[in-house]
């Protein structure tokens, strides 16, 4: 999949170009606007990330001007703002996600995964998910590990069947107050954390393997060891 | 006035031609054929006479300002009056006059026109009294010059008054524009005089003391603020250089991780640190955005409970709540992180094992949310400024913007905040928004 990113400062252009190649993508950069509708002229790209200030032009114009070329692929906007205003505006003009800074690149990487995998393929519902020997019934709300029957309250449940769609990947713990708890903010609090280890308990106890794991400085994952 | 004046001498002078033609006509008719021409020209002239009283008007001039014409049928018509007499014949005829009202009508040769009044005799007979009011058009001359006099000397006061009170107020505001020229931003004490008069100026004087005094206490905030955020950056900086420094020195890659991590994890409180000083910045300038929607308060208190849960569990707390299904118009986001700052300051600042109660509840037009505990309670000295910013207790590691948070969101809702000792011991905060209507009946739990 190539990429295009939009972005005016030179540091965070070199670290989103590094991280996103090690995910398996192949990155194009633009430091401004024009030069960005240039290579989108250019090169077809499956999803654009772009910086909404730009030193020559409004991110929002760009994506604009972009959409009027034609270019239908998923764009993920960036934004020192973060006020709920600013984000519907920026999904209405266009934008397909956003992401305010500082942002943790797991999350970037997760949100841009979901964006290129809706517009490829359309989502099978599934009923039931599973990973290693844990397995999740959607329809009766049941999580089982091997035989065992786990006793999980609905948030745990909702919060186990989030960790478990995105199995192998490291979710941080926005992405999971927002998904679960859909909420967008960090309580000082270690709530989150708090949630998971309750979790953990009742998940990795019932099993031979431990499941969830705690990826320090960004957040957890659920894989077999 | 000129005006009235005019109308009454002019209705005046109609009057006494109509009387004076009634009078000739009646001459007219009772005096013998023979007679009647002297006797006309005799009243005529008693006419011209008695009517102009200004001796400087004399001679051929009053025998000039009447006439006597009289019309019929069979006979040439009776003339007495200024030669020729054919011009006037003409310009009373063209006149058209209609019987008993008096009208102008000029004659070639005059400069004023004369006042005609006709009178119809019937059978064709028919009376014309003519006079050229030169007396009453040099009075009415005279009366003029008197009113313009008047009224230029009424426009000369006038402006002179206007431009003396005029001046004396422009003086007072130029004052003003001094004194709050001479106020830049390092001498924002100094303030107006607010003069003995309770007039507009003094009232402007006021309003301008006012606005310098809120802008003193912003600045003065301002400063505060920059100072405490400044000074709260960095400590965490510090630990965060920290960390990475001790990376760099460490030669087991194991440990890069943890003193990575380590710093990542100070980076993510310092980024909430300033965010929550932007949005309390926002709130202080009036501009913090809020998207209004229709929430159940008790659902979106549940939710936030529900979250916590585990955490209060963890410190032995119990918590528990008493909530009504209230319809509120509020941020969904603000609201949340109002509700998780109170969560969060109950497990900051309680030892373990208390209980928390949370009641919400419809009251009037509000709903109001009672969060109480039965811990230390608020320390003595805290208590008066607890909403303001940078204020924390002694054992407190948070950023003490919590609660100034949670009084500026609820300012913002229109509703508001308060603290207070609980009977028995322990805080008691007690929040209030305006509230839409009742859902249902409390749930307990």
């Amino acid at each position: 999949m190539r990429l295009l990113v939009v972005e005016d400062d030179t540091a965070i252009r070199d670290f989103l170009k590094r991280g996103l190649t090690e995910s398996g993508y192949l990155v194009d950069t633009a430091r401004d606007g024009k030069s960005a509708e240039a290579q989108a002229g250019e090169e077809v790209y499956d999803g654009f990330i772009i910086d909404l200030g730009l030193p020559d032009m409004d991110g929002l114009d760009l994506i604009a001007r972009c959409r009027a070329q034609g270019h239908s692929a998923p764009v993920l906007i960036l934004s020192a703002r973060r006020s709920v205003d600013e984000r519907v505006r920026g999904l209405e003009q266009g934008g397909d996600d956003y992401l305010t800074k500082p942002f943790a690149l797991a999350e970037l990487v997760a949100r841009l995964r979901n964006l290129l995998r809706r517009s490829a393929a359309p989502q099978q519902e599934a009923t039931r998910l599973h990973v290693s020997d844990l397995e999740l019934d959607l329809v009766r709300r049941e999580a089982r590990r091997g035989t065992e029957l786990l006793q999980l309250t609905t948030q745990e449940f909702a919060l186990l069947e989030y960790l478990v769609r995105n199995a192998g990947r490291v979710v941080t713990r926005t992405m999971i107050l927002d998904h679960v708890w859909r909420m967008r903010f960090d309580p000082a609090t270690n709530v989150v954390d708090v949630q998971i280890y309750r979790l953990r308990n009742k998940v990795d106890e019932a099993g031979n393997r431990p499941l969830i794991h705690t990826i320090r400085g960004v957040g957890y994952v659920l894989k077999e060891a | 006035m000129y005006f009235l004046i005019a109308g009454d001498i002019r209705a005046r002078s109609d009057a006494w031609l109509v009387g004076e033609a009634e009078t000739l006509a009646d001459v007219s008719d009772n005096t013998p054929r023979d007679n009647l021409y002297d006797r006309l020209v005799q009243e005529v002239a008693e006419l011209a006479t008695h009517e102009v009283s200004d001796p400087n008007l004399t001679g051929d001039r009053q025998q000039n300002s009447v006439f006597f014409l009289q019309t019929q049928p069979t006979e040439g018509p009776i003339w007495v009056g200024p030669a020729p007499r054919e011009r006037f014949l003409q310009a009373i005829q063209a006149a058209q006059l209609a019987p008993g009202t008096p009208a102008n009508v000029s004659v070639d040769g005059w400069r004023l026109p004369f006042r005609v009044v006709f009178r119809d005799r019937g059978k064709g007979k028919g009376i014309y009294l003519g006079f050229a009011d030169i007396s009453g058009v040099h009075m009415l001359d005279r009366l003029t010059e008197r009113c313009l006099l008047v009224w230029a000397v009424t426009v000369v006061l006038g402006f002179l008054i206007t431009w003396a009170a005029a001046y004396r107020t422009l003086a007072r505001v130029e004052r003003i524009s001094d004194t709050v020229s001479r106020i830049g931003s390092e001498d924002l004490s100094s303030r107006l005089l607010e003069g003995p008069h309770p007039d507009e100026i003094s009232r402007l004087s006021r309003t301008f003391n006012n606005m310098l005094d809120r802008i003193q206490a912003s600045v003065h905030q301002l400063r505060v603020l920059t100072g405490s955020v400044a000074h709260d950056l960095k400590s965490p900086v510090t630990s965060i250089r920290g960390s990475l420094e001790v990376a760099l020195s460490e030669p087991d890659r194991s440990q890069w991780r943890e003193r990575v991590a380590e710093a990542i994890e100070g980076l993510d409180r310092l980024s909430q640190m300033l965010n929550t000083t932007l949005d309390l910045a926002e709130a202080d300038a009036g501009a913090l955005q809020l998207r209004k929607e229709p929430l159940d308060l008790a659902a979106l208190i549940q939710q936030m409970v529900d979250l916590y849960q585990p955490t209060m569990a963890e410190h032995r707390h119990q918590l528990t709540t008493e909530l009504q299904p209230v319809l509120v118009e509020a941020d969904l986001s603000l609201m949340n992180r109002l509700i998780a700052n109170l969560l969060d300051n109950e497990v900051a600042h309680l030892p373990a094992g208390c209980c928390v109660n949370i009641l919400l509840q419809a009251r009037d037009r509000e709903a109001e949310i009672l969060i109480e505990d039965n811990g230390p309670g608020f320390p003595l000295e805290l208590r008066d400024r607890v909403f303001e910013r940078f204020v924390k207790g002694k054992a407190s590691t948070g950023h003490g913007l919590g609660l100034a948070f949670v009084d500026a969101v609820a300012k913002a809702h229109g509703g508001s905040v308060t603290v207070a000792e609980r009977a028995g011991g322990g805080a008691l905060i007690s929040l209030s928004i305006p509230m839409v209507e009742v859902l249902r009946e409390k749930v307990v739990r």
